[in-house]
């Protein structure tokens, strides 16, 4: 098993198996004040203890996890961690205006669809998608099409149970800002990551993973509908992606397996043998110091593609990407 | 009646696990909670002007743990690695390798828990983070968030 799996197992299966224990030397009669006592233990069996607004829960003695991150360890054996990352949609599009492309509206999934999109796998996906369109007008500075749009991820989110990470304050929020682009960058960027912490709290991993994807697609979706016109940044940027993309099935790896991200693994699996085209050398990477003092890391992966290549890329994601908006 | 009885028992022995395996959800989501508002408070601030990646790079970790990031960086753009975790878990290091497992850089014996650089040419990097052993008689865990902003 992956080590990504985390430390929540590991605990999560010693703590199971002495509380096992534990009610097992007990007898049925005897265990009636035990079930008394469990409403008590949801309580104040791994709460906040004192609230975690910074002062107070400094004050006070703390045994749970306090405001600061940190409780007394509840497993002695190290582990080793790892995390997938994949571009923000964000990042995405600033790459994408960087490299010169622009903006076509007819691109993106209709705001309209949404109310079609009814299972969790749906929503999960096409709230990725329509998070690349949101990350994509607010970069081209369409102010209004990016209210929608988050009005659209909002609705989605409420589908999904986590309607409030996205509630009309921030909307409001969004809407007066919507003229000021670091602004809406923000907001959208926190909001994300709201949600991909909270996905992770739930034990969403597969919503998580979906939505990464969705995101992903969308991107590289967007910047290959022109590809005739591309300039030749734009074209080495999408065939940077296979580095992307192979972070991104990383990620859906290190999720438990489910049916829609096993599908979603086999699309890109379908994505990653079309990338074979575009041929990466990996050479050692150096960093060196600027003459104003900023390290530069120069060197690494040469990427080597055509025109064909990309072509045979931007239609491959063009029908995973209709297969969930559709 | 012993059939009854055994019926009993197998649901009290059902209610049981479930309730362990509810409470061990809900004490792992706590845990997750409150290193979210660790980081947002504690962690995101230090990214300064790059904007973050919404990626949710974060763990409770102890002594000896060690995370691992995969990522790409895109060129001629400016990023901020910040390995940012609880004091409680001591001086974490960190190194960045490229994408043949050779060091770009190596924060021990560094003051900074971030790492500032620009690339030239898109880069498929690993983070390494460390936390160090310790020998205290009760050890703590604590939250350690691995954070990658861009600019430019």
């Amino acid at each position: 098993m992956n080590a990504a799996v985390g430390s929540l197992f590991v605990f999560n299966n010693q703590l199971g198996i002495s509380m096992r224990r534990a009610f097992d030397r007990k007898t049925p009669q005897r265990l009636a004040p035990v079930w008394m006592a469990l409403p008590l233990l949801f309580l104040f069996g791994c709460g906040e203890g004192p609230q975690a607004d910074e002062g107070g829960a400094e004050d006070a003695p703390q045994v749970e996890m306090d405001a600061e991150g940190m409780m007394p360890a509840r497993r002695q054996k190290a582990f080793k961690k790892i995390f997938h990352a994949v571009p923000s949609p964000i990042e995405t599009a600033l790459l994408l205006e960087r490299s010169g492309i622009r903006f076509d509206a007819n691109a993106l999934n209709p705001i309209d669809k949404a109310m079609g999109y009814s299972t969790t796998a749906s929503q999960a996906v096409n709230l990725g998608i329509y998070a690349g369109d949101l990350s994509y007008s607010v970069i081209f500075n369409q102010n209004q099409q990016s209210v929608d749009y988050l009005n659209t991820c909002r609705r989605l989110c409420d589908g999904l149970g986590v309607g409030d990470l996205i509630d009309g304050d921030l909307i409001e929020r969004a809407n007066s800002n919507r003229d000021v682009r670091d602004s809406l960058v923000q907001i959208v960027t926190e909001t994300f990551y709201d949600l991909n912490a909270r996905f992770r709290e739930n034990g969403m991993e597969e919503v998580s993973g979906l939505m990464a994807a969705g995101g992903w697609i969308e991107g590289v979706y967007l910047g290959t509908r022109n590809l005739a016109s591309s300039t030749e940044d734009l074209k080495l940027r999408i065939a940077e992606q296979k580095m992307t993309l192979d972070n991104l099935i990383g990620l859906i790896d290190s999720y438990p397996p489910t049916g829609a991200l096993t599908r979603m693994k086999r699309l890109l699996s379908r994505l990653e043998s079309v990338y074979a085209n575009v041929k990466i050398t990996y050479n050692e990477a150096a960093a060196t110091a600027a003459e104003d003092g900023t390290v530069v890391i120069s060197g690494g992966p040469d990427v080597q593609f055509d025109d064909a290549a990309l072509e045979e890329i931007a239609n491959a994601v063009a029908k995973i990407r209709n297969l969930y908006t559709q | 009646m012993n059939v009854m009885s055994n019926a009993m028992t197998a649901i009290k022995k059902f209610s049981l696990a479930a309730f362990s395996l509810l409470m061990v959800l809900f004490c792992a989501s706590e845990a997750d909670a409150q290193c979210r508002t660790f980081t947002k408070k504690r962690c995101l601030p230090q990214l300064e002007d790059y904007v973050q990646n919404d990626n949710y790079n974060t763990a409770v970790l102890i002594p000896g743990d060690e995370a691992e990031l995969e990522l790409t960086f895109f060129g001629d753009r400016a990023y901020r690695l910040l390995v940012c975790g609880h004091p409680v878990l001591g001086d974490l290091t960190f190194q960045v390798l490229d994408s043949r497992g050779n060091g770009i850089y190596d924060s021990t014996d560094k003051d900074d828990n971030h790492f500032d650089f620009r690339v030239a040419n898109t880069q498929q990097m690993t983070v390494r983070v460390q936390v160090p052993a310790s020998d205290a008689v009760i050890e703590h865990e604590g939250c350690v968030s691995i954070m990658v902003g861009s600019k430019g």
